[in-house]
């Protein structure tokens, strides 16, 4: 096989910038893997494991695996804190690479954390004066932000765009109170809590919670926003996390608010028949939640059989943040030269092939692209590979 | 595949031709690719014709691709490193990824083929749910397909001008996303004709695909009037009018339809059982040839070197299983490459001086990567993935795996038992893919241990013996783990449920000798999960405490 000095750039080190690096390094094609932030993994490896006393195929693990080949495959060379300023397309692509704008929200301790332990480093320092109050609290091996990132050129190939999503912000949502009322959280937070606690609990007062509602579609199918897609992988993810907290605590009383469910996995009808027997499921987006004195929660929405108004109080509000095009789409969809489509992710070149662009050389991988669960990103951003591969020349 | 590392490495030689088995969309495209890449393919269509003519109601309103379908189909065809027989099946397939032996049969022929990789790409099937309406077929009572047939040409769209449609879907069954992008399509194009009112009775919108939500928004802007139900609404009279009661208005509202188009149910392919028996791939849900395990998806199988593309693993629409072909071109390219492959010398070796062919290790091989000689059982270089199951199994111990051979774990757990301050020695089997990486993660983040805690890292749960376990005990171990993957998340399919029958032994075996069940504990995993297992560990050292030390010590 002729692979010699092909070098090919993937921009973004989530799940798909993550499986695309790593299938193009099993054909000895030499990979320049850039990631904007200090970690690699992207939101996927944030994910929580959703087993009840069964595997329910969410792909979280998978992610872990993908990590650890990636940071194990001496082909990919990885520049974290980076990100894409220009390039220069004549002959070979010539990007120009910049230290990353990107800046985490502050920690505690002024010291983030990676999500895996495939993560190098695993500590960053983000706050030098905090850790300085506290150098304690500074884990060893911590690595200083500002050190970070790789400014200069590199001549590749081939850039397959791997740059991802951002969650919806539930703000925008302002009824809802998220930020405002600390019992209500995102599908994302939820993720987070699980995997760092293994147990979901409030977060005013780190009790159990016992009564839980799950709002569906918020930022998703929703005409007033503009936003005119399914994220396909909210029901997912809110009917797993509802399955695995009912399977630790089977007193929780669970309520889905929906339009329409979407499937979930390979078995879906026999996974939604236990989903109906365990949670209750109202048609209706709810509109209004105030907070209690109690730190519960009263949410306000319309009862489908009479189209009567109900007040219910709740422990835990859980909002189903979709997905929505990547923040720097704009401004790749300038660097590379490649159009986005009507919804602001990036188009490709046809309905079956949306790996490809219109653009010679440059490959679209996972969420950039549009909506995606963890398989379906692995999947394209094996195609992209494939693609890139073809395009390569490479036999 | 797997992490170990082997240095004793040989050169073998390997079959580079590929079967591709199915002739339609996929199974075409999945020829294009794979011939691409210099293999020679052997595309088996049970069918007289391929591709394009067996599904073309599936593209209304994807009219450029169809094109492009049929330019791969006439390219294939051309092409010499493809060889196409129609109106042929599959008898037979032996051996092992690489060196596979298929048979073929052509009318009264029978062909034989070495392959090095099998491809399946069947279709779906269609079933009208007419039955659960209460509907039967009519002039005016339609599937989805005879719809989409009539949409497809001039004369049918003619039939159709001034007509009103009612459509049903997800009320029968819940559908998914193709069923309604069937829908949508059939109900945009009919917009397009003169007079036509389209209606739709929905239960869930399964908009979960791409564009979907805008193809119903568009439909809804043109007029289209969607009615989504809990229930079936009444019908009466074959279709002559659908009726339902409306909560929020409260009413009733009836419509007198010209045509009624009720949904179908896409099945997997009815010859998937049988290429499963043949080929010795698991069935998953619903009889699609993928077992529901996230370590297979996109398109692996159980068995290295049997990849499964677009509709026989789930209901696919064409860019999916476009998808699962591009990335099983990436797969068949890895691991054919050039018909030389550098394998494990010691990945699994049978010892042909304890081995008496008793086929243990056939049977229970979840990969499909042992058969036999004359003198012993071989195990495959290229298909094993080295879970152990058989190691383990073997009742004449006949069988070591590389990196994990016996001994080296027998002694692992002597000198993981060996006492400390008093504090409870609780060792566990990790399985490497999961177990091991999380508690490997809880170190890491510092999250809490018991101090007297072992890890013992195996391939697989498939490979922990009922032997490390009582020997632990015997050692001085108090309290053991035994932490497997959860079911349905081994990448060795059931090697959990093999450690979940040996513990069972155990325990057995441990309430004969008087030692309490508690000291022994088996749970699943996962790799990402830090805080479950430092969960798991800690309350399974307060149960030792509990208990006291192993009366055993």
């Amino acid at each position: 096989m002729s692979t010699k000095n092909k070098k090919v750039m993937v921009v973004g080190g989530g799940i798909a910038g993550l499986t695309a690096a790593w299938e193009l390094s099993r054909f000895n094609i030499d990979v320049e893997l850039i990631e904007k932030t200090p970690f690699l993994g992207g939101y996927a490896i944030q994910y929580c494991c959703k087993a009840t006393d069964e595997c329910r195929q969410c792909g979280a693990c998978t992610v872990e695996a993908m990590l650890k080949n990636v940071v194990d495959e001496p082909k990919i060379k990885v520049h974290l804190s980076t990100e894409v300023e220009k390039i220069n397309n004549s002959g070979r692509i010539s990007v120009d690479l910049k230290k990353s704008s990107y800046r985490p929200d502050s920690a505690t301790e002024g010291v983030i954390r990676g999500y895996s332990k495939n993560n190098s480093p695993l500590h960053v320092i983000v706050d030098k004066e905090k850790c300085e109050e506290n150098p304690d609290a500074v884990p060893e091996g911590a690595v200083e932000l500002d050190t970070m990132g790789f400014s200069g050129k590199l001549d590749v190939d081939a850039v397959i765009l791997a740059s991802g999503f951002q969650p919806f912000d539930a703000e925008q949502k302002g009824t809802y109170g998220y930020k405002k009322f600390p019992n209500v959280v995102t599908g994302m937070d939820l993720e987070r809590i699980i995997r760092e606690n293994a147990t979901v609990v409030r977060p005013s007062d780190g009790k159990t919670a016992q009564k839980i509602a799950f709002i569906q579609c918020v930022g998703s199918r929703d005409e007033s926003l503009g936003n005119l897609w399914c994220s396909q992988v909210c029901c997912p993810y809110a009917l797993r996390m509802a399955e695995r907290i009912k399977h630790k605590n089977a007193d929780a009383e669970i309520s889905v608010f929906y339009m329409d469910i979407q499937n979930v996995g390979k078995d879906y009808a026999g996974f939604y028949e236990k989903c109906k027997t365990d949670f209750r499921f109202v048609r209706n987006i709810p509109v209004d939640v105030f907070p209690m004195e109690n730190d519960s929660l009263s949410m306000r929405y319309m009862n489908e059989e009479d189209g009567l108004c109900i007040n219910e109080e709740f422990d835990l509000l859980v909002l189903s943040v979709g997905i929505t095009p990547g923040p720097d789409n704009s401004d790749l969809s300038g660097i590379f030269d490649v159009g986005l489509n009507e919804d602001g992710f990036f188009a490709g070149m046809d309905k079956l092939n949306s790996t490809s662009t219109l653009k010679g050389g440059i490959f679209l991988a996972g969420t950039v692209a549009g909506p995606k669960d963890i398989a379906a990103s692995m999947a394209h951003a094996g195609q992209a590979a494939s693609e890139v591969i073809k395009h390569l020349g490479v036999s | 595949m797997t992490d170990m590392k082997h240095t004793d490495m040989e050169e073998i030689n390997i079959a580079t031709d590929v079967l591709v088995l199915g002739g339609g969309l996929t199974g075409i495209k999945a020829a294009s690719e794979i011939a691409g890449s210099g293999y020679k393919v052997i595309l088996v269509e049970k069918d007289a014709e391929l591709g394009s003519q067996k599904g073309p109601e599936s593209l209304v309103g994807l009219k450029e691709e169809l094109e492009a379908l049929q330019d791969l189909e006439s390219k294939i065809t051309a092409d010499s490193n493809v060889e196409i027989l129609t109106q042929a099946s599959l008898v037979s397939a032996a051996g092992v990824t690489g060196d596979f032996t298929v048979r073929l049969s052509k009318g009264k022929e029978v062909i034989e083929h070495k392959v090095g990789a099998i491809v399946v790409a069947t279709d779906f099937a269609t079933a009208a749910l007419h039955e659960n309406y209460g509907l039967s077929p009519a002039d005016n009572v339609l599937a989805q397909s005879q719809m989409a047939e009539l949409l497809a040409s001039e004369a049918g769209k003619g039939k159709l001008a001034n007509k009103t449609v009612a459509f049903l879907v997800g009320l029968a069954q819940d559908g998914n996303p193709l069923v309604m992008e069937r829908v949508l399509k059939s109900v945009l194009a009919l917009q397009e004709i003169d007079g036509c009112v389209a209606y739709i009775y929905a239960g869930d919108l399964k908009v979960a695909s791409d564009g979907l939500e805008r193809m119903y928004m568009e439909s809804r802007e043109k007029g289209a009037v969607y009615f989504k139900l809990t229930e079936k609404p009444e019908i009466v009279e074959n279709g002559k009018t659908i009726s339902f009661f409306d909560s929020v208005a409260r009413r009733n509202i009836e419509i007198s339809p010209d045509v009624i188009v009720v949904e179908e149910e896409l099945r997997a392919d009815d010859l998937n059982e049988e290429i499963a028996e043949i080929l010795r791939i698991n069935v998953g849900p619903s009889g699609f040839l993928q077992s529901d395990n996230a370590h297979f998806f996109p398109v692996r199988s159980n068995r290295e070197g049997i990849f499964v593309a677009g509709s026989t693993r789930e209901i696919s629409g064409l860019p999916s299983a476009w998808t699962d072909v591009e990335n099983i071109a990436v797969e068949v390219k890895d691991l054919l490459g050039d018909g030389k492959k550098s394998v494990a010398k010691n990945k699994a070796v049978v010892n042909e001086d304890k081995c008496v062919i008793c086929l243990t290790c056939y049977r229970c091989c979840p990969h499909g990567a042992i058969y036999w000689g004359d003198k012993k059982a071989i195990i495959s270089p290229v298909a094993c993935q080295g879970c152990g199951i058989c190691a383990s199994e073997c009742p004449m111990d006949a069988i070591q795996i590389g990196g994990f051979n016996d001994e080296e774990i027998t002694e692992k757990v002597k000198s993981g038992v060996v006492s400390g301050n008093g504090t409870p020695r609780l060792l566990a089997f990790c399985c490497q893919n999961s177990a091991f990486e999380a508690g490997e993660m809880a170190d890491m983040f510092n999250m809490q241990l018991p101090e007297g805690l072992r890890m013992i890292k195996v391939p697989c749960a498939g490979k922990i013996d009922l032997d490390y376990i009582l020997n632990a005990f015997v050692s001085g171990a108090d309290g053991i783990l035994v932490m497997a993957c959860y079911p349905g998340n081994c990448k060795s399919e059931n090697g959990n449920t093999f450690a979940q029958w040996r513990v069972n032994d155990a325990y057995r075996m441990m309430e004969e000798v008087g030692l309490e069940k508690d000291r022994l504990c088996f749970v699943g995993t996962a790799s990402n999960m830090g805080s479950g297992f430092s969960s798991i560990v800690v309350d399974m050292e307060k149960r030792i405490n509990e208990l006291g030390l192993s009366p055993l010590k």
